[in-house]
């Protein structure tokens, strides 16, 4: 958990600048914080040790030796609260052994190493306690102090432990949205950067090119227009899609349908892609697809009659139809299959099933 | 020997370009623009095929078809357009067209679209192919059309994928003959099938 820098401040001192240093980390009023430092000092004198303690602390001298002075601070003010010697002695033995298991395991996470003799000192702070809790002066204080104790102990550790696995989640919703941004770009940014450099000295077509990569760009960033998905039906987004391959890359794209639905994104984008693909490395100047809508799935036939290619030989690297179209429509719940024959032409067939209504 | 082909169009670079497109491949003995020219033009030139759009100024391709057919059982009919919706297509197949193409069709293959009408086959585009596999699933409709039998809607789904004739009868491991005879007997049971039937299933398709 990370805690307010602390230093002993050496403008705000009265002694050794350990309240106005507090003050400054915690930003709060120095005069507030030296208030409590005398009323505890005014319990057995825990302020006075507790002032000690971080002044040592501030001092860069070892935390074992602050933490020492902490747990000394803190008996002294059970004790002056009421509390028996014995069972003072137990939390702070409890306390004691909860620091050093800490320190030693970096907190107590299940996969953190044990700390023994961190444990031990905990179990013989506890023995003491159950032991002797019978002549605390109420019967409700003695447990309520210890139940405090380690709710100070244990909160930051717990507080630490949240926040841990919220990061978690976040960095994997993270990934999951970075590997959808990555195929995006992909399919829309790359193609469009590639096709640039192809037709560098055509300037009207790179900065048509670059207008319309400009708008789709800002579509999807400014306008959340979800992914693919255009507010219409599959046959109607496919059309959008085929429409802008045949814009890019001057080909013909021969749409059929049988049925049909509301949009998938994934399976939109991935026949889009599918497309692309064909467009771009088939070398053919026309390309088939078919959307066949069922009661339970969507498949969609992407077809090509050009140069065709050996599946198997596409390096992992290549992100086209690995994460743009596999990927993708496993993510969503789809399959994805390409077969292709060199010199016969490829075709790629994606199905999802349908989303309950 | 070209067949003697009679275009109807409304417009003109259309025409135009198909015509330069078709080339020697088949003789354009005439060209009209509307119902009203098509029909009289048709009667006199009687033509092997007539190539027609769907959607004329005065009418559909589909009054053509009613007003020829009758008397002249050996013109046929191809029908030709740009994107159109599932019902016209159907209405003018059932009125007695033998194919539908797309217009973005090219010159060859619209030659080769020809010939095979010419000679009594008929010819669906991937689009026409995905319409009536549709139209034969919706429940209600297949209850009353005559069902599709299971090579029929294989090869009308590979034509729907962009599959040529020679391509299904390679995948299915039947012959070229066998795929045009499933595509004519789908052509046959469409065009028995009432104007009421395909109406209410065009209706629900609208629906959808």
């Amino acid at each position: 958990m990370p805690l307010p820098a602390f230093a002993a401040s050496s403008s705000d001192r009265a002694l050794a600048g350990v309240c106005g240093g507090i003050a400054s980390a915690l930003g709060v009023d120095v005069t507030l914080v030296r208030l409590v430092f005398a009323l505890l000092a005014l319990a057995g004198g825990a302020g006075i040790v507790l002032y000690l303690a971080l002044w040592l602390y501030a001092d860069g001298r070892p935390v074992w030796l602050a933490g020492l002075g902490v747990v000394l601070s803190g008996s002294l003010l059970l004790h002056a609260v009421g509390l028996s010697g014995r069972a003072v002695a137990g939390i702070a033995l409890v306390a004691a052994g909860l620091a050093v298991a800490w320190r030693h395991g970096a907190g107590l996470r299940p996969d953190a190493p044990l700390s023994y003799a961190g444990y031990a000192l905990v179990g013989v702070g506890a023995v003491i306690l159950l032991a002797g809790g019978g002549d605390a002066p109420s019967p409700l204080l003695a447990p309520g102090a210890v139940a405090g104790g380690l709710l100070l102990i244990a909160g930051p550790w717990l507080w630490r432990l949240a926040l841990e696995r919220d990061a978690e989640r976040s960095a994997r919703i993270r990934g999951e949205e970075r590997a959808d941004v990555a195929a995006r770009i992909h399919d829309s940014v790359l193609q469009t950067l590639a096709l640039i450099q192809r037709h560098a000295d055509e300037p009207r077509r790179v900065a048509s090119l670059a207008r319309r990569q400009e708008r789709e760009l800002r579509g999807w960033l400014y306008a959340d227009r979800p992914l693919g998905d255009d507010g219409t039906s599959v046959v109607a987004a496919l059309s959008t899609a085929a429409a802008d391959v045949e814009d890019v890359f001057g080909v013909r794209i021969e749409l059929a349908s049988s049925g049909d639905a509301p949009a998938e994104g994934a399976l939109v984008l991935g026949a889009r892609e599918a497309m692309t693909n064909a467009a771009k490395f088939a070398g053919v100047d026309e390309i088939d697809v078919y959307a066949e809508v069922t009661e339970t799935e969507i498949s969609v036939f992407v077809r090509d009659r050009g140069s065709g290619f050996d599946p198997d030989a596409v390096p992992e690297d290549r992100r086209g139809i690995r994460e743009s179209i596999r990927g993708r429509l496993e993510r969503a719940g789809g399959s994805a299959s390409v077969v292709s024959t060199p010199g016969e032409g490829t075709e790629v067939e994606l199905r999802i099933p349908r989303s309950a209504p | 020997m070209s067949r003697r082909v009679v275009l109807v169009d409304d417009h003109g670079l259309f025409l135009a370009g198909v015509k330069a497109e078709l080339g020697d491949a088949v003789e354009v003995v005439g060209e009209a623009g509307t119902v009203a020219a098509a029909i009289p033009l048709i009667e006199d030139l009687d033509p092997e095929v007539v190539l027609l759009d769907v959607h004329l100024p005065d009418g559909s391709g589909e009054a053509i078809i009613d007003a020829i057919a009758p008397g002249h059982p050996d013109v046929r009919f191809l029908a030709l357009s740009v994107s159109d919706a599932a019902e016209d297509v159907l209405a003018i197949i059932r009125a007695g067209a033998r194919g539908y193409v797309t217009k973005t069709i090219s010159g060859e293959e619209l030659a080769a679209a020809i010939e095979r009408v010419a000679s009594g086959d008929a010819v669906f585009s991937p689009r026409l192919a995905g319409f009536v596999l549709d139209a034969y699933r919706s429940e209600q409709a297949g209850s009353e059309l005559d069902e599709l039998t299971p090579r029929e809607r294989e090869v009308l789904q590979l034509i729907a994928r962009g599959y040529l004739y020679k391509e299904i009868a390679a995948r299915l491991d039947i012959s070229v003959k066998t795929v045009e005879s499933h595509v004519s007997s789908v052509l046959r049971k469409l065009q028995l099938s009432t104007r009421h039937e395909l109406t209410r299933w065009a209706t629900q398709h609208r629906l959808v």
